[in-house]
């Protein structure tokens, strides 16, 4: 049986490969909240969106192959990412759910000396702080309540759909469970109609022009709502949001600047980290975040 | 134009998880109503009602044809899910729309940028593989090496499933 008090971290490589600055966030959060997830030789999750759509045998291979490296060490994943949480969630359902499916990629795991059982869990670091740590738990170390700053939560598609098996229990077109989050660091959440919508990453590379139409349609969104700031859960979506707001301000002739902010960064400020600590000076989208939070 | 169906992808299609869910589709078109990307670009250039109708006749030779429309048909799926949830009678679109995305990346007409990144995972065993920049930044903030994955087991696996025909990948060739 596995237990969620040792957990294997998956950062997913977003997260530690171009993204360092989200993981040092992680890592003080972690740590302050008392969690000590180990970590293991993953590779790429990988990408449901990319490699799914490129060969699902692959896609299934890979993605069984991490989970296997848990399995060995009876540790449930808990990721950082939304895409891996989804591949690994969907992998596991899909291997768990058909023998057929099991046989097929267990032959290929075989040649690497690897089994997939079907033994352990995945979720995502949101859904662990939820379940796991509790609200009450994370507002005891919050020490610089955020009062006052207005927060659009942008949960993003693959936390949370498919819904029957990402299994969150959350209503897609209104997820709750960033907001309790977000809300236990003082910070006042608000409504915008968009929340539940894709931030417009998957179809960068097929046509930029919708994606970032995609992206306007969020912001717009989000400012409407009276957002200062948007918090995201997935470091793509994050990643997209704020590097491209240049390009719509160039493309809009309309300046975009809402800085976004991953959860992990908005609970270590709340916890009293500084912003240099957590380099919040690599943002593109930086807006007011210096006047809020001070460094460099 | 020849109205032959691609039985391999009919075959796929009906094969899927769903049983006998796919066969229930009427064009009811509320994938359409609730696509993000149909919302912005219309109906024509891409929709998810119209996928499901091909992949289920396997009339996909309408789409799998070189042109940048008909490349936006099938990859302007963000996978979202949305339509998914939405759909009356649970049709797993995005299962089908993967599908026609295997397919795609067989005959080389995806978008260049999904072959490079399965050629990065072929190569690295990641989609983001860690550059000596970050690897600088993430020693500045003190953080530890991530553990590696084993890139031998991992090409060993692909080699299995055939991924390097099946995105037309041609290796760095080694000097003997």
């Amino acid at each position: 049986m596995t237990t969620n008090e040792e957990f294997l971290v998956f950062p997913g490589c977003m997260i530690g490969n171009r993204l360092p600055y989200l993981e040092k966030s992680a890592r003080l959060v972690f740590e302050k909240l008392g969690l000590k997830p180990k970590e293991s030789s993953f590779s790429c999750c990988p990408d449901p969106i990319g490699i799914q759509g490129s060969d699902h045998t692959t896609w299934l291979s890979l993605g069984a192959r991490n989970l296997s490296l848990a399995e060995a060490e009876n540790k449930n994943i808990v990721s950082l990412c939304n895409g891996c949480t989804q591949t690994l969630t969907v992998v596991n359902h899909e291997l768990k759910h058909s023998e057929q499916k099991r046989n097929k990629i267990n032959k290929i795991l075989k040649e690497v000396g690897k089994e997939f059982k079907g033994t352990i869990d995945v979720s995502h670091f949101l859904t662990y702080l939820l379940h796991e740590v509790g609200v009450d738990a994370i507002k005891k170390k919050v020490v610089k309540p955020l009062t006052g700053l207005k927060v659009a939560c942008h949960t993003g598609c693959h936390y949370m759909r498919p819904t029957e098996i990402m299994g969150v229990e959350e209503n897609h077109e209104s997820p709750q469970n960033l907001r309790k989050v977000v809300t236990a660091t003082g910070a006042t959440v608000v409504d915008w109609d968009e929340e539940h919508l894709c931030c417009g990453y998957a179809i960068e590379r097929a046509d930029p022009d919708v994606s970032y139409a995609r992206l306007k349609g969020k912001l717009d969104s989000a400012i409407k709502g009276g957002a200062d700031i948007i918090v995201a859960i997935c470091p793509t979506c994050f990643s997209h949001m704020d590097n491209n707001q240049r390009n719509l301000t160039k493309k809009y002739e309309t300046e975009y600047k809402t800085p976004v902010l991953y959860l992990t960064e908005i609970l270590a400020l709340a916890m009293g980290f500084s912003s240099d600590e957590i380099g919040l000076k690599n943002h593109r989208s930086k807006g007011d975040l210096k006047e809020r939070f001070g460094g460099e | 134009m020849p109205f032959f169906p691609e039985y391999e992808i009919k075959k796929q299609v009906m094969d899927l998880h769903m049983g006998d869910k796919v066969h229930y589709c009427y064009q009811c078109g509320r994938c359409d109503d609730v696509c993000p990307v149909t919302k912005l670009v219309g109906a024509d250039r891409y929709s998810p009602r119209s996928l499901v109708m091909l992949g289920l006749l396997g009339l996909t030779h309408v789409l799998l044809v070189d042109t940048p429309k008909n490349q936006f048909a099938l990859w302007g799926c963000q996978t979202c899910d949305l339509c998914d949830e939405i759909c009356p009678n649970d049709i797993v679109l995005t299962d089908i729309f993967n599908i026609l995305k295997n397919a795609s990346i067989k005959q080389q007409l995806a978008p260049e940028a999904y072959q490079q990144q399965a050629k990065m995972v072929m190569e690295t065993g990641y989609s983001v593989p860690l550059q000596d920049a970050i690897a600088r930044r993430r020693d500045k903030m003190e953080l530890p090496e991530l553990p590696k994955a084993d890139l031998t087991e991992i090409q060993k696996i692909l080699k299995i499933t055939n991924f390097d025909k099946k995105i037309g990948y041609e290796a760095p060739k080694e000097e003997n």
